[in-house]
């Protein structure tokens, strides 16, 4: 409540866009060295746009130079911003329809929501004419860069949960380290030897540590779902007894101390803090976390997650993708670098060799670029769960982002936070979901 | 015309002084027909349209107004922002005042005092709230000695939650906003109570009131329009609370400390509905602006002004 004025609110949303329209044209900064002679006339330059603290905008500056080596004819101006402001501000860019300043390649998620608003090129005609090859990406994937059926982006990474254990802490409580093939049983029974309590009964070392996000992981193992289609839905699926049964085996290990509350991992510093520290034995994450634990040197190794009696593997399908905008004045000279981005011997295997990512193209994953001789040792367990890709862990309609931050998630967060069950949770939910998608006129 | 005005010239258009004064004001004026006139009104119309990241796609009519009428979320909010305006206001308003009748006795260090309460109105509301977040946390301080407390007084203690529970968030909410904004309440009564005639509690003392009565019956009275201007002033501001539930707790859970300004920042930017954001904006000044003439329109029952 700082210094506001009466009109003030009512022109909130577009006092910003304006002033962020006005601030973005002088962003842009080169990525080459300064002292780099004028680039001659026959080179085309493109904007290429991402977010990204300045170790990862480390990694996007070599796979810029290694680009630019290969391909001398287009240099990139690299447009880089933190996660917080990115996205304001490059919706600022596009809504400017000033082609001199919108990127020309970004990095983007939810690609959906932007192609909806005409601001993305349909890749497809690219795709036909250079013979890409699709088959590469892991299966599901480029469902989340789709839209109407067209390809819009290409997920750089693939999101893989997998599981992380302190293998000293397996040690201590005598429990053997997991099995690729282990149940929802089995991690319960390890979980209850793992999990450490005072006098009171309070829970004191955890035996998982875990984001309420990856819920989608239990419910779709169990067989559940959240939509009964994830492009044009109809009905939430989220009452399934299915989908309560992985929701509620999600909240039971929070409820009996096993798994540390979201909003108490989230005020610990998050799973990587207190896995580090040792207050959580296991924790489920993407691979993002592998270069602190080694960096730390932490005795540790990955599995598979466990997956419920007669259930199966599963892991949501989902990754930012490299996008290219349809005001973009260099469309030939942008699908050149993004067809190199996302090639074998490109920007993949930069990324994948400096530890930035899991790659999207299985055939990076199963290169040299990947199976290092670095921990963590088992990494055909993250092979496995990439492998089981699929849809199911969010929708693919312009409208999810707003489905999911305003209703699902929030929703589920009473569950986390231990105050109803997932049944009367989700029915609630449900009954939200619904009527959000009959609002917005689904099915189409 | 009236004779003290006769040794002056008439009103008559005179480009050679006026020019120059026009052109003074023109930059701010243009700053303003910008970013305050025209952003206005293109948000009335964006409102009643359907407007996405690039603009208008077509005539919406009063769509996206039925759309915020059954939008649960919305109604969430709003109920939220209800509750931290008749929590914060009267909060603030009285923690203000307290402070501030402390603050204007002649006692050592009152300047130093002074500058401790101000100092969380300078404070980096993100700084503050990274404090208080770890004060509030579970096992924080704050549960810490509320569960001594029970301790001492032999009542059982089950520590809240204060940031992951949807009975307890809007709470942690408040009370950032207290911790930050309480000091400017106070700053302002200091100076209206400076203000009040000495002579005037002299004379009530003659007559015998008591410390109670000459602040009921003097003080009270007396500071009324600084009274009204705060609660004007702090009543807005509440209803346009942002940062403090959006850095404390993100709005959650369950939207339970969701403020209507935060989402419409949703809408805008995680949602690109603009239309939709123009329309809440509009909602929400409707009730500021019905709110405000309310309070203006209620004054003459509680307002005094020396003039009178």
């Amino acid at each position: 409540m700082q210094l506001k004025r009466t009109m003030g609110i009512g022109v909130l949303v577009l006092v910003m866009a304006l002033i962020l329209s006005a601030c973005a044209g002088i962003a842009p900064q080169a990525a080459a060295p300064a002292g780099e002679p004028a680039a001659a006339s026959e080179t085309t330059t493109i904007t290429w746009a991402f977010w990204g603290s300045p170790e990862e905008a480390a990694s996007h500056k070599m796979v810029a130079d290694a680009f630019m080596a290969e391909h001398p004819e287009i240099q990139i101006e690299i447009w880089n911003q933190p996660w917080d402001d990115y996205f304001t501000k490059i919706q600022a860019l596009w809504a400017s329809g000033d082609t001199k300043v919108i990127p020309d390649v970004a990095f983007l998620w939810p690609t959906p929501r932007y192609a909806a608003e005409g601001v993305l090129e349909n890749l497809d005609p690219y795709i036909a004419a250079s013979g890409y090859n699709l088959d590469d990406y892991w299966p599901g994937l480029l469902e989340s860069a789709k839209y109407q059926g067209s390809v819009y982006g290409f997920p750089r990474d693939i999101e893989v949960n997998v599981i992380y254990y302190n293998k000293d802490m397996f040690d201590a409580a005598g429990v053997a380290y997991p099995s690729d093939d282990w149940t929802w049983d089995d991690f319960l029974a390890a979980a209850e030897k793992l999990t450490q309590k005072d006098a009171n009964g309070v829970t004191t070392v955890y035996a998982l540590a875990a984001e309420g996000g990856k819920w989608a992981k239990w419910v779709n193992q169990n067989g559940g779902a959240i939509l009964d289609d994830y492009v044009n839905p109809s009905k939430c699926m989220l009452t399934d007894p299915a989908s309560v049964a992985g929701i509620q085996f999600f909240a039971d290990l929070m409820n009996q101390g096993y798994a540390m509350r979201p909003a108490d991992l989230n005020q610990a510093g998050g799973d990587a803090a207190v896995f580090m520290s040792g207050q959580a034995a296991m924790i489920l994450q993407n691979t993002s976390r592998v270069s602190a634990f080694n960096a730390a040197g932490m005795n540790y190794d990955v599995a598979p997650a466990p997956i419920p009696a007669g259930g199966k593997r599963w892991n949501g399908a989902g990754g930012a993708a490299w996008v290219m905008s349809s005001g973009s004045d260099n469309k030939d000279a942008a699908w050149t670098f993004i067809e190199w981005l996302q090639s074998t011997n490109g920007g993949e295997k930069i990324y994948t060799e400096r530890g930035e990512i899991f790659p999207a193209l299985q055939s990076v994953a199963n290169s040299p670029a990947f199976m290092t001789d670095q921990p963590p040792a088992n990494k055909q367990a993250i092979i496995t769960e990439a492998a089981a890709s699929d849809v199911g862990g969010f929708g693919y309609f312009p409208e999810w982002g707003e489905l999911s931050g305003s209703i699902i998630d929030p929703g589920l967060e009473r569950v986390w936070a231990g105050e109803v069950d997932a049944e009367t949770a989700l029915a609630d939910i449900c009954t939200q979901v619904d009527q959000f998608l009959a609002d917005n006129g689904y099915p189409k | 015309m009236t004779p003290h005005t006769a040794s002056r010239r008439p009103f008559r258009w005179r480009p050679d002084q006026q020019w120059e004064g026009y052109l003074f004001i023109l930059p701010s004026f243009l700053g303003f027909l910008i970013f305050i006139v025209l952003a206005v009104v293109m948000s009335l119309g964006i409102s009643f349209s359907e407007w996405g990241l690039t603009g208008f796609k077509g005539f919406a009519g009063l769509t996206n107004y039925q759309q915020l009428m059954r939008d649960p979320v919305f109604w969430q909010a709003f109920w939220n922002t209800a509750f931290y305006i008749v929590t914060i206001v009267p909060l603030q308003l009285a923690l203000g005042l307290i402070m501030a009748v402390g603050l204007n006795q002649a006692i050592r260090g009152v300047t130093i005092y002074r500058l401790i309460y101000f100092m969380p109105v300078v404070t980096t509301i993100v700084a503050g709230a990274i404090v208080f977040r770890l004060l509030l946390a579970t096992n924080g301080p704050v549960n810490s000695l509320l569960a001594s407390i029970y301790g001492v007084a032999g009542i059982p203690f089950s520590a809240p939650n204060w940031l992951g529970s949807s009975d307890f968030s809007k709470w942690s909410v408040v009370i950032l906003t207290l911790w930050k904004n309480t000091g400017f309440t106070m700053v302002v009564y200091l100076a209206a109570l400076q203000g009040v005639p000495k002579e005037l509690y002299d004379a009530a003392h003659t007559d015998g009131a008591s410390a109670w009565q000459r602040f009921r019956h003097v003080t009270l009275p007396l500071i009324s329009p600084t009274t009204f201007f705060l609660f004007i002033f702090q009543m807005i501001g509440a209803f346009q609370l942002f940062s403090e539930p959006f850095v404390m707790t993100r709005g959650g859970p369950a939207n339970s400390s969701l403020s209507v300004v935060q989402y419409i920042y949703l809408a805008a930017f995680r949602d690109i509905r603009m239309d939709k954001a123009a329309a809440m904006a509009w909602v929400l000044f409707v009730f500021i602006f019905a709110f405000t003439l309310f309070q203006n329109w209620t004054q003459k029952r509680w307002v005094h002004y020396e003039s009178d």
